[in-house]
């Protein structure tokens, strides 16, 4: 596999005597979408949260542009470009849109206090070119018009695409989307899947947690099924769906596949 | 509108002492301004940041004694003991750096541990602080060589140091900064997710307020001119804490208001005598009911048919 921006090498997480995550290998080509998917409690979410750092690995190295980063933690992956959304929205629920999306540029940009408390024309700039910076990631998912609104205001729908400005406003190299599609209805979720294409014409690696097998299918170069906490098959959309050990770990051994009805 | 109505408080809170106020209604005020400079750090503690601090009276406390102590036993001019009383409050808060970790109760729990710590300390190293019997003879403040005897004046510094602090934390709250620590208080997940050094961050906004509480000490020095330790007590903190939560969490104005109603309500209800704090606890029960915004947050719904938007 050529160029892998994100590579897990025997990546393990226990809780007590359950081990959710159990030595998977697992690497991510740059410019991907990557799906990752598996019936419930396979350890998809508890993977992406070890990619970023919201759970420290119990085993096993995870390395990004070839660089170790299993002991980094959250905030400082975030800083290297790794860059995620919540499965349970977690927004700044009393800021407004804009002020949401402004924090994705914290890492980037650096006037501290002092200079905030003598207004520098540096920290000027800057602030003008976070708004700058906010307002074009909430143009990019839709919300231009909502930029003023409280998030905590905002419907359902509008958040979840709140959360994925907030994290690609500092267009990070890698993104990790944590279930995105989740209560979404049939109109928003095909918006989202051609979201996440535009994401990818960035030039952001995406690896994407998803249970809905529509958006999975139709977006994703490449899927990773877990099933246990172990990898049970990678490859691209066709080649999984036609998998007999995908079709029987979704359904018991019957002869569908996970969705017969998605277009590749 | 904010800015005219703040311009007109701000004109009006200087041109008072021009008026010729009774000494003792500009030696109120003095303490309000004091104790609002204290609970302006407070808030971007509390009410930005969202770390619960019952222990800010240590930090006041320890403001106080260097300011008092470095200009009565080094004879230090009055504008270099202010600075170093911020600076020493500032120091002593990077020993809370490691309970940084600590949120909501374990954290107001250590804070209230090290303000117990230092009341001690105030108490019994009679050699440093004079222990029980106080800190006497502190002089007036001085700025440029003159000495500033009249209340009035005293006033104006007091006003002044409340004011440029309010403005400065104003600054703070509308940048990157603040926004910063605005994201820590309602997701500490999603603010690391943003790669906001949280326990860095955090450290900051207690070395803030602490060095702002230094500063207030020394004033409170200068103007009360005696120190005792039970002026720095864990009830001390409580009434901070107060002003911070009645005026309104999270905005600056609020801890202003907050200030001016502890020191001064207290005073106006002397005439109910023995029943006054009886009163006062209801009175906070009461302001309590308004909702979680305090009282600028009902200000602020009353003028809300005033204000153009």
């Amino acid at each position: 596999m050529p160029e892998a921006l994100l590579e897990a090498v025997a990546l393990s997480r226990r809780f007590g005597g359950l081990v959710a995550v159990d030595a998977v290998d697992f690497s991510v080509r740059a410019g991907a979408i990557h799906g990752l998917i598996g019936p419930n409690g396979a350890g998809k979410t508890t993977l992406l949260n070890l990619i970023a750092a919201a759970l420290p690995a119990s085993g096993g190295t995870l390395r990004f542009h070839g660089e170790d980063i299993t002991r980094w933690g959250p905030a400082r992956r975030a800083r290297a470009g790794i860059r995620r959304t919540f499965q349970n929205l977690k927004l700044f629920a009393e800021m407004t849109a804009l002020q949401n999306a402004s924090l994705g540029l914290h890492a980037g940009t650096r006037a501290g206090i002092f200079a905030a408390l003598v207004g520098t024309p540096g920290q000027r700039r800057e602030e003008r070119e976070i708004a700058h910076g906010a307002r074009r990631a909430l143009e990019f998912v839709g919300l231009a018009a909502q930029a003023d609104v409280v998030a905590a205001k905002l419907p359902y729908g509008h958040r979840r695409l709140l959360e994925i400005a907030r994290a690609i406003v500092a267009q990070p190299a890698l993104l990790l989307l944590d279930e995105p599609a989740a209560g979404l209805n049939a109109t928003e979720a095909v918006n989202l899947a051609g979201l996440i294409r535009r994401i990818q014409g960035l030039g952001t690696t995406v690896v994407l947690v998803e249970h809905q097998m529509d958006v999975v299918m139709t977006v994703c170069d490449t899927i990773t099924v877990l099933n246990y906490g172990r990898k049970l098959a990678q490859g691209a959309p066709l080649e999984i769906q036609r998998s007999p050990e995908v079709i029987e770990a979704y359904l018991g051994g019957g002869d569908e596949p996970p969705a017969a009805h998605a277009v590749a | 509108m904010t800015r005219i109505v703040t311009a007109a408080i701000l004109a009006a809170l200087f041109a008072l002492p021009l008026f010729g106020p009774h000494p003792f209604i500009l030696h109120m005020l003095s303490l309000v301004a004091i104790s609002a400079t204290v609970a302006l750090g407070l808030q971007l503690l509390l009410g930005f940041s969202g770390q619960l601090s019952i222990g800010q009276a240590a930090f006041y406390g320890i403001g106080a004694y260097a300011s008092g102590l470095l200009s009565t036993r080094l004879g230090l001019p009055f504008p270099a003991a202010f600075a170093a009383a911020g600076l020493a409050a500032a120091l002593a808060s990077l020993l809370m750096v490691p309970i940084t970790r600590l949120t909501g109760a374990y954290l107001a729990v250590a804070t209230l541990g090290f303000s117990i710590l230092v009341y001690l300390l105030l108490k019994n190293e009679e050699w440093l602080t004079g222990g029980s019997f106080g800190l006497m003879g502190i002089p007036r403040p001085s700025l440029f060589g003159h000495v500033l005897t009249q209340p009035g004046h005293a006033y104006l510094l007091c006003v002044s140091v409340a004011a440029l602090v309010y403005f400065s934390l104003l600054r703070l709250e509308r940048s990157r900064f603040g926004r910063a620590i605005n994201a820590i208080r309602q997701n500490e997940d999603a603010a690391r997710a943003c790669g906001v050094q949280v326990t860095l961050l955090k450290s900051q906004c207690f070395v803030i307020a602490a060095f702002v509480a230094g500063l207030a000490g020394s004033l409170y020095a200068h103007q009360v001119r005696y120190l005792a330790p039970t002026d720095f007590t864990f009830w001390k903190s409580v009434e901070i804490l107060i002003m911070v939560v009645i005026g309104g969490m999270g905005s600056l104005f609020g801890a202003v208001l907050g200030a001016a109603v502890v020191v001064l309500l207290p005073e106006v209800l002397r005439e109910v005598g023995d029943y006054r704090m009886l009163v006062f606890g209801a009175i906070l029960m009461a302001v309590m009911l308004f909702g979680e915004t305090g009282i600028a947050g009902f200000l602020g719904q009353c003028l809300k048919p005033f204000s153009k938007r």
